[in-house]
This record gives C-alpha cells, structure tokens and sequence, in this order.
C-alpha cells in the first residue's frame, strides 16, 4: 500500500455531518495543512529489533548493579566486570559482558507508572496513558511511515502481539503487526498460510486473483469504510509476501545452519533473537519479541539464576551476528521492559515495581556504542546524572530511525497528535 | 455579544459551496423562547453569589446566549447588587429577577440569606476545590501515587484529611507559614514566586490563591465533625446549538449540598470538552464553537462529573427537515435525534441485503438458496417483517445469544472449572436463553446462585472469578456497564464513582463461602455469613451499598441476594438500559453508548432518549429482550441501506445509515462451513456441530482465534476482535479452511455431474455465498475466464474461492 491518507484521517469522532463533501473535505485540508509535518526519510537505523521483558526487569540485577550499596539495596548477587573498563554487569551476564564495548546502557530511565499496564503503554507507544485516545505503538507508527519493504510486513510480532498497546492505536488497522502466530523456538515451527496451497500453481493463483478482483470490484465500488479498506491491505501485502520466494524464507527458521542455532540457544530467547534478525535482514522494518517473565516480587536471585544464562548467550550472540554480517550499523536493537525494581529487596527476598529509575540498552543503528549514559544513584532508587524520560527516549530511538517525532498524525475527530508529544533528542547517545 | 454580522459569516457560506446566499439573515431574528438559568437563586452569606445565563432559541432550532443582550429587572432591587451579570447578596428577603428579551421574558425567584454573615473557611467546601480547579491534585501532578517532587495530594481529592495532614504536618513549617500565611510555600509556588515545576497555577490575586490565604489566616484548620455533603452539581445549559465557528455560549454551574444550600461553582469547576475540535470550553466556563459536529460539554466538581450536549452547526445553516415515515419508537427517536443534527438517514436497503443481514445478524447463519428464493418472490409488503419472525423463533438465534452470554459469563475451564462443571454451566445458560426466561430472572438466579457447581451450575460465576473485588468489579462491567477499576485505588477521574462507592458495593460479595463437594471437582458455594470489607483509607468497616443506590438492610440476610434483587429490577436504572445496549449493539455494530461496557458520565450515550426508551421498553416487556430484537429488526433505521447521502456520509455514530461490520469468527466459519457443505469437528463436540455452539472458551482453532474469537478471559467487550489482520487474509488465501473445504464439500463435481452449467453454478455460488446474483458485467468476464479453459471445474472452483475471499463474503452490510 503506498502512503494515501486513510479514510480515517477523514472522519470524525462523534459525528460531523457534511452540507456536502465540500465543506468537509475543506476542514479535513485545512486541519492537514495545519498540522506539523515532516517527511520521513529511513535514518541511521534501517530497522529497529524491540526486545521486551514483560514484568518489569530488575535494573540491579542486569544493567546497573551497585557492588558498593548496603546488602539490602545490592540484594543476593554479585556483578562482574564487562570489556568497558569500569563497567559491571551482574554477574549472569558473562557474554554481554564481553561485548559492552558495542552497546549503550542507559541507567538512568524514568517515568512515573508503576502498575504493569500503563507502564508498558508508555514503553510501546513513548505516551502516558489517556482516557480519552488510543496511542499507536511505535511499530505501528514506523509501519505508517514507511510501509513494507521487500514485500515483507514492515512490523513484525514474535511470537505475537505481546499486549495491547502494541497494536495501531488510533491510526488504522491496516498497520497492525504481523503475528508469527507461533514461537520459533518450538519443534516443527513454521509460519502458517505463507505458501500457496497444495494443487495451486502460480498460474493457477494468478486465475484465482483475476477472479477475486472481478469478484470485489462490484462491492468495493459501492463501500467505503475504513475495515475495508484495511482488508484490502492485507490481501495486497499477502500478495506480496505469497509471491516473493524471498520474503516468505525469512520466516523460514530451519534455513539457519544448525550451528547458529546452536549459538543463539535452542530456546525461546535464542530462537526469537535469530528469527528476528532473519527477519531484519530480509526488509522487515520493525521487531519486536518478548523473552521471559520479570516480575519477580520473589525470590529474585533464583528467577534470574534461572532466566538470565539463555538471555545472556542468545542476546551477545545476535549483537555478534549483526556484526559480524555488517547489519548492526543498521539495526537499532532496543531492550526495554515497563520499569524497574524497588531499591531495597522485600520480605520475599524479591523486588516489587519501580518506575522511578531503571535502565534500558541500545545497540547498533546509530546510537554511541561503549557508553553508559546516564546513573541512578548510590541506591539505585533515582536518577543521578541525565534522568532520561519516555518522551526523550521515544524521540531519539524515531530520530534514528529517521521519523521526526514532533510530526502529527491525524487522530479521529480531526485531531492532530504528535507522535510523541514534547521529547528531545539525546545526541549524547548518538554516534 | 453582539449577534453575528452577516459579513462574518460569509467566509464560511462561500466554502460550504452552492448554499443559498438568500440565507444571509437581514436583521436579528425573533426567538421562539427564552431561558434563564439557573432557573432559581438562592444566595446565603456575603460569600455566595449567583451568575446567571440567558439562552434564547430559535425557530432553526439554534441557540443564542443573550446574557449581554437581555434587560434585568429586580422586583425589588433592595436586596441584591447585579454586576457582569452575577447577584451579589445586599439584604436578607426574597425577589424576583425579570429577564426580557426579543419580546419574551422569564421570571426568576431569588432569595437571599444571612446578606452581611461571612461564613466560616472549610477546608473540604473551600479548599479542597482549588486543588482541583487548579490541576495540583491530578494524576500527572502532586496526584501521582507517589506525589510529586516529594509532596503528594490524593488523586482528585479522595482523602482529604489525608491532604490536610500532608499540607499541615508532613515536613512541618515547609508547606505553610502560619505567621505569614502569603509566604507560605504552597503558596508561593502555585502563584509562581518561587520556581514550581508546574509552572505558575493562578495569580496572587486570584479568588483560588485568596481562598488559600484566607484558610492559612484561619489557621490552616481541618473540619471538625461532618460537613455538608454535594448532593448534586448543575450544569447549565443543558443543551445548546450553536451557529457556526466563533459563536460562544457562558456555562453557569451549581452545587447543592445535603443541608439545604447551594453555591456557584463556576470558578471552581473544572470543565473538559469531549470534542474540542467542534466546541472548545476555557476553565472559566466560555464554550466556543468551532467546526460542524457534536460536544459532550463536562465540570466537574468536587466526585461529581455533569455534561451538557452541545451542537455545533455552520453558520446560517438551511435545512429542511423530511418527513420520514417511521415503522416504531426506534425510528423517530433516531429520526428526532437527526433533525437536530440536520441529517438525513439513507434510503432502505434492498430485499437481497435485508435477508443476508437478517439471517448473519439473528441467527448467525447465510439463507440458503431456497430461503432467499422465497424471501425475495414473496409480495406481502410486511415479507420483512415476517422474516424477523421466523428467524426469532430458529434454534440458531438462541445459540447465537448463548454464546453471547458465554462471553459476559465467561464459560471456560481454568484452574478452579473442569469439564464437567463448565458444561453444567452452559447447559444452564442454554435452558435459560431457550425457554426465553426474563432476563432480570436468569440475572437473580445467577448471581444470588448458592450450592454446588454440579447440582446448581449457576454458582460456576463464583468459580470462575474467586476474588471479592473482581467480582464486583465484573458485575459492575456486565450488568451495569460501568468500569469501576479506577475506584479501587482512587475516586474515579472520569466518573461520580468513589472508593467508597467501590468498597461498600464489594462488600455485598465478601460473604461468599465456599467448601469442597462430595465429588473432588465439585465446590459448593454457600452463605457464609460473615466477612467485611475495609476501605483502604482509615481502614472503616464498609456497609454493603448499592451502586448509585440506597444501602439496604442485609442484617441476617444473604447479601448477594439482596444485591441481585436490586441489580436486575427497575429500582436500578442502569440494568435494563445496558442489556438494551448491549443488544442494540448486536445489530449496529456499536453500541448507544460505546463501548457497552464503559458507562460514564464522560462517555454519554449517542441517543440519550433512544436508549431510554430501550430500557423503558425491556422492562416493560418483563425483560424478554426477543420483544427488543423485534423492535430493533423491524425499525427502519435497521433496514438502512450502507449507501450514504451528502448530509450523513460523515456520520458514524447516529445511525443514520448501516455500516459495513465485518462477520465475527464464530459466524465466519459457519457460513464457510455451510455454503461449502462440510462439517466441522471441534473439541467436545459431534462432528457438524457449528462454531457458534462451542462451550468452552479454551476451546479454539487456528481460524476462530485469528478472526478473534473470544477467550473468555476476561469479561470485557474488547475480548471479541473484529479488526482485520495479515494472517487473516493469508489464512483465506492459502490456508486449509477455504482450500480444504473447498475439495472436501465437492459441490461443484456435484453440480457438474447433476448436469448443471457453468452459469448456473456461478449463480448458486453467488446465492449461496454473496445472497445475491452475479451481474451481468461479472457473468461476461467469468464467462471470459471459462470459455479458454478445457475443463470449467477448476475454473469454478477458483470461483467460488473467490467469493468465499471477497471483501463483500466477509462483511455484513
């Protein structure tokens, strides 16, 4: 689909009656020239690869250890220096340690929302939550911006949609992410539909759509809303993707050779990394997976104990891969998870939530790699030094990818909304 | 304000294209009424004051705000001082206030109390509200769970002597400054003297940073005892149509309190608009117009949210209104609710699209080619509503509500529900639906349910969700359509609902008890006839009250008895309308009030009286919402065509025309599963059983949960997804629902082999899947694809593919 306005720019919540197209289509104009635009051009970041870790992961227990704090700020595990001297990691993170000197730890995020649901809001879409509208997910804004690529969906979900506001917010359904539907790290996993069915030959298939567009063509004629229209995306990029030999082995994981299987780690940490990287490197623009669960209000030396080692190897091992093919100056590979954990550990000898410091990584795609910018302080329980809010980080990760984030997409009612509302960009993260 | 000169309205004439210029109106025209608001006043203590507002209508139907314009007369001007438009209180006695203008005049009784008494600050009546009006205790500011910048105030005020103790005690000496209260922090901040991260609130002089000042000069005091109540916060007007871009029209706002009085709370109202693009509102009350479209106007005040319904219209608009013939209620309150928009609904639709909506909508499956071929050569001009009759009385219109049901009873195994119990649920439901047993019956037995989940299925509602809080939280959400999540941790911001509310209707579900059955899988549930629940703040004991409701006597009682005996009668005033709603919803793809399950002040209905009448007519009929399908089927507005006209093609929440609704899952597969005629096999289930009748909401497959069948999970509307998605299209496309269905049924070897033509076979794959017939210009271009091919099966095949992947396959329309 090339980039027209949706029909839904057009409508307005509510009601708003036409004396005629003309007057409506006038204000519609009008509120389009009104607003601020900026053409998006793809930037230092090619494509982005969004690893979530749904829960809230524990900053003290990853990014930002402090070996120096009294034991019930520093908790049960120890930490480890990693190849950027002065830089420790704790102590489950051996192989990201070694190749620290190509990411960028930022330890000093911040933002007010401590219950799990309007946390992630504010990580998928650089929003607060509102009442009154829902906000587009940044892959939903990339897919809006740029489109599909190599006839591959521009936004991808693995293994699928990990919540709600990773969907399309209040643009159309048309940018959706495209659901794997299943995990690449299960045995016989294949994306299902994505080849022609048995007895149909391209010709054949080429009949078939010459007979569905006669077939549609009486009805779309006669209808118009916005469902539909989305409809008609789908089927245009299942085209796409059917007939692209290139697009549809992308998804096919088992083309990988098992040793970089092996590398990655045969489990859903791994298998998702290494999917996602297929994906980049065939034209998808925007992943995002999910690994783990990091709510751990228990016990939380035994859960990392037991989640960390496959995150560890399966995480350097994809730094490593994009590398190693050339594509880590293109990808931006993001960590992120709603917040952090409580400075002190609790009676059950875990962290509970806590939004005010925690910390989230960049690596590749243009950002400054082998720093870390930003601290929390002696307690990991603030900000210290360059307290990095949602909107600035929502911003800078857009400004890689080549969006100006102080552009307005036309919400319903004719409203126009920033893609992300007040942020600035932090060029001290930039290369 | 002067009245528009024709001049500037010109502007807009010009853009709006073709519109008479004779419209331009000459002089000023008469209105057709007058009103003053408020319509009364009563002014207690040299504090109280009364601003009035005069809105003059029109014969168009717009409305004008006259205040500037209209003449005032006191009968006896002795006791009052009128200045901007507002009383003052001079001497004690009662008067009235004449309003005149355009030749029409209003009478307003006025009183006035205690003229030269001060009364005393009041930190709840006085203080609390400026925190309010000045944004300090939302949730992006001090409001935050944890406070900002270190000093904290409850979300919206929920605890105000929990404010008090933070102002006063918290870090004592910082916040205030009892010697030199004007130096106070608190007050320094909020006027800007100091830096503030929230800026400058008000200014010094300001009647909020007075009213600060004034309560520090007291001595900062917290109420001692109780203190009046807000019973009720006015809005007024209650509705205006405006003229055009620029047109203003002054809000005037009232509280009354429990003890009798009332003040004016405009300047301390906090006013929000639904619709700023059409009517923006400032924080002193001023509503400005802006382009065509409708406004849910918004204050609120201290727990209470009040709105007024706003219409914005181009300037000098002409419109006549059609006469429209109407088959019921529906149609002329939808009709009425149009006129005022200066809409005009669609034509009818055909008889072809009125029999497939009909068939998808009541009972979830595709007329056959015999039924259509009755419908369509049937010539009683009442076929329609025949039609509606029949399907009403299928076996498939009670599956399709069943399954309805299921979703809001959420029918699933979990942890606490195995097989068996969850079936003995749905049989339950199913009995119920069946034998058409009144809603406010099934709803009372369900939720006053008692004894074991295999003898008495209906106690599976307390299986299925085992925490006192959510259940009233999913009680609130399905029988009465409100969200009241919020309340929990704080007073709802977009709603009247406070924690007090929350905690005293949950405490009608903490006296739940439960005990193993003979049977391992077996619990029983059983009054267990003590458990409290305990607010959160201060720990108090909460008596069981009613939502919105009186706090009943349940002393000795089962509770939830109690609770359900309300909750489905019409002493509840939301049951009847949110079932209305939700099966309104059904046949229009949305609901009166949208989402069905999000009832609040701030999200007002589409048609206020169209969902009154609704309910109205629900209970009347003894809760038989078959009765509701039938007058919402046989409506006109039903019947509508999608094809738009220049004056709704922008509508999408009038109903002034259908809309395109994309088949759910459910219906999908069916109507795949039976133009092809194939069977389906699904867990639990003989093989042919169709995708509506399963039980178990774990129970999926690849096709129903890609087109977004619900899980059950959770009991919100949102659970069923219609959006459409790449794995949909290719799933069609490729997949073995179509492909395999497609060989299996064989339909067109079937036909081929009974002798039929290819045109013939094209015209029973269009019947049976599209209800209607090809064209004329797609038979000539199928015809065009056939005549190269040797053998048509392959051809028609891919046919029928075709229509069962078209976009007019998978919408109902």
């Amino acid at each position: 689909m090339e980039m027209r306005p949706s029909r839904r720019d057009f409508l307005h919540v509510g009601f708003c009656g036409g004396i005629g197209l003309t007057l409506a289509d006038y204000f519609a104009l009008k509120a389009k020239a009104d607003i601020k635009k900026y053409e998006s051009k793809e930037g230092t970041a090619k494509s982005v690869i969004f690893i979530y870790l749904p829960g809230g992961a524990a900053h003290q227990e990853t990014w930002d250890p402090k070996p120096y704090a009294p034991i019930e700020y520093r908790g049960p595990m120890n930490s480890i220096q990693t190849n950027v001297s002065g830089v420790f990691l704790n102590e489950m993170l051996p192989k990201t340690a070694q190749i620290a000197n190509k990411l960028t730890i930022c330890r000093s995020m911040t933002h007010g929302e401590a219950a799990h649901e309007r946390g992630t809001h504010n990580m998928f879409t650089g929003y607060r939550p509102s009442p009154a509208l829902q906000f587009p997910s940044m892959g939903s804004v990339v897919s809006h911006e740029f489109g599909p690529r190599k006839n591959l969906p521009p936004y991808v979900c693995i293994p699928g949609q990990p919540n709600e506001f990773a969907g399309t917010g209040y643009l159309s359904s048309s940018f959706a992410p495209f659901s794997l539907g299943s995990d690449p790290a299960a045995g016989g996993f294949t994306v299902r539909d994505l080849k022609l069915p048995g007895g149909v030959d391209d010709t054949r298939f080429t009949r078939r759509r010459t007979i569905l567009d006669t077939v549609n063509d009486h009805f779309t004629k006669k209808e118009k809303s916005d469902s539909l229209d989305a409809v008609d995306t789908f089927y245009q990029r299942a085209y796409g993707l059917v007939s692209s030999v290139d697009a549809r082995e992308a998804f096919n994981i088992d083309a990988e050779p098992s040793p970089i299987r092996d590398a990655y780690g045969r489990n859903t940490a791994g298998q998702r990394m290494l999917m996602a990287r297929r994906l980049v490197e065939s034209g998808v623009r925007f992943v995002t997976l999910t690994y783990g669960g990091w709510d751990m209000h228990d016990n939380i030396n035994g859960s990392i104990r037991s989640q960390v080692p496959a995150f560890d190897q399966a995480y350097s091992q994809l730094i490593t891969d994009l590398d190693g093919r050339g594509l880590l100056k293109d990808t931006l590979v993001c960590i992120a998870s709603e917040f952090g954990r409580t400075p002190k550990i609790n009676a059950t000898a875990g962290r509970d939530h806590w939004p005010k410091v925690f910390s989230v990584v960049f690596a590749g795609g243009g950002m400054k790699p082998g720093i870390v910018y930003g601290s929390s302080n002696s307690t990991a329980s603030e900000p210290e030094e360059d307290a990095l809010n949602v909107e600035d980080w929502a911003t800078t990760l857009y400004h890689c990818l080549g969006i100006n984030a102080d552009k307005e997409l036309m919400a319903p009612g004719d409203r126009p909304i920033e893609i992300c509302d007040g942020g600035k960009v932090r060029k001290e993260l930039l290369a | 304000m002067r009245f528009p000169k024709t001049l500037s309205g010109l502007a807009t004439f010009l853009l709006a294209g073709g519109l008479a210029a004779s419209s331009v109106i000459a002089q000023e025209p008469v209105p057709v009424s007058i009103a003053v608001y408020p319509p009364n006043a009563q002014i207690n203590t040299i504090r109280d004051r009364q601003s009035i507002v005069v809105q003059a209508t029109y014969a168009d139907g717009i409305t004008r705000d006259v205040t500037k314009a209209a003449t005032f007369a006191f009968a006896n001007p002795a006791f009052v001082k009128f200045e901007n438009h507002t009383m003052y209180p001079v001497a004690d006695g009662k008067t009235e206030l004449k309003v005149d203008f355009g030749g029409k005049s209003v009478v307003v009784p006025v009183e006035v109390a205690q003229a030269t008494a001060d009364r005393t600050i009041s930190f709840k009546l006085d203080v609390m509200p400026v925190f309010m009006k000045a944004g300090c205790n939302t949730g992006s500011c001090h409001g935050a769970a944890r406070g900002k910048d270190g000093f904290r105030l409850s979300l919206f005020g929920f605890d105000p002597d929990g404010d008090h103790y933070r102002l006063t005690r918290e870090i004592p000496g910082r916040r205030i400054n009892l010697a030199l209260p004007a130096e106070s922090l608190m007050v320094e901040k909020s006027t800007g003297v100091v830096p503030h991260t929230g800026g400058k609130r008000y200014e010094p002089n300001s009647e909020l940073n007075q009213t600060l000042i004034r309560w520090l000069e007291a001595g900062a005091p917290n109420d001692q005892g109780e203190v009046p109540k807000v019973l009720a916060v006015e809005l007024y007007p209650p509705n205006a149509v405006l003229d055009g871009e620029g047109s203003t029209q002054q809000i005037t706002v009232r509280a009354k309190y429990s003890d009798g009085t009332d003040r004016d709370v405009t300047s301390l109202a906090f006013f929000m608009t639904n619709n700023d693009t059409s009517a923006a509102v400032s924080q002193q009350g001023l509503v400005t117009a802006g382009k065509r479209g409708e406004a849910f106007l918004m204050a609120r005040y201290e727990t209470h949210t009040v709105g007024s319904h706003f219409i914005t219209l181009p300037k000098g608009f002409q419109y006549n209104a059609p006469q429209l013939p109407e088959n019921n209620y529906v149609d002329h309150l939808v009709n009425e609710k149009l006129k005022r928009l200066r809409i005009n609904p669609s034509e009818l639709c055909t008889d072809e699209e009125f029999v497939r909506r009909a068939f998808l909508d009541i009972v979830g499956v595709l007329p056959t080619v015999e039924e259509y071929t009755k419908f369509m050569s049937n010539a009683d001009p009442k076929k329609r509503d025949a039609l509606v009759d029949e399907l009403l009385g299928r076996k498939e219109f009670v599956e399709m509500w069943v399954m309805k049901w299921a979703e809001l009873l959420q029918i699933r195994t979990n942890q606490q529900i195995t097989t068996k119990p969850m079936l003995r649920y749905y049989e339950w439901l199913q009995e119920r639906v069946a034998k058409n047993m009144p809603m406010d019956q099934m709803v009372r037995e369900l939720l006053s349910a008692k004894g074991g989940t295999f003898a008495n299925a209906a106690t599976n509602y307390y299986q299925i969700e085992r925490d006192t809080l959510k259940t009233s939280e999913n009680v609130a959400q399905v029988f009465m359509g409100m969200r009241i999540q919020c309340a929990q941790c704080h007073n709802h911001p977009f709603d009247r609902w406070t924690m007090d509310d929350y905690y005293s209707f949950a405490a009608f579900f903490s006296q739940i008890g439960r005990k193993q059955g003979e049977d391992p899988r077996e619990i029983i549930i059983f009054n267990a006839g003590g458990g409290e629940v305990a607010h959160p703040v201060g720990g108090r004991q909460m008596k069981p009250k009613l939502l919105g409701g009186a706090v009943p006597d349940v002393a000795g009682k089962d509770r939830r008895e109690v609770m359900a005996t309300w909750l489905a009668s019409k002493e509840n005033p939301y049951f009847a309308k949110n079932l209305a709603n939700i099966v309104w919803s059904h046949f229009f793809g949305q609901g009166i009030i949208d989402q069905v399950d999000d009832v609040r002040v701030s999200n007002p209905p589409s048609n206020a009286e169209l969902l009154d009448e609704l309910g109205k007519k629900f209970t009347e009929y003894n809760y038989d919402f078959k009765k509701l399908v039938r007058d919402i089927c046989t409506s006109r507005i039903y019947q509508l065509s999608t094809k738009t006209n220049e004056t709704n093609a922008l509508d999408d929440r009038n109903f002034s025309h259908a809309t395109l609704r994309r088949i759910r899952s459910e219906v999908l597969l069916d109507c795949i599963t039976l133009t092809t005629q194939t069977k389906d096999k699904f867990g639990g289930l003989p093989l042919g059983s169709r995708a509506v009748q399963i039980a178990d909401g774990n129970t999926s497959t690849y096709f129903l949960t890609t087109f977004g069948r619900a899980t059950r999970d959770s009991v919100c509307s949102c659970e069923v997804k219609m959006e459409p998605n790449l794995s949909q299209a290719l799933h069609l496309l490729n997949g073995d629902t179509v492909n395999s269905k497609l060989q299996q049924g064989g339909l067109i070897d079937l036909r081929l082999k009974e002798g039929k033509t290819p045109p013939q076979i094209i015209e029973e794959m269009y019947l049976r899947t599209l209800t209607r017939k090809p064209t004329e210009k797609e038979l000539a271009a199928l015809n065009g694809v056939l005549v190269n091919e040797k053998d048509p099966k392959p051809v028609l095949e891919d046919v029928f593919w075709s229509l069962l992947n078209s976009r007019e396959f998978v919408f109902n329309h």
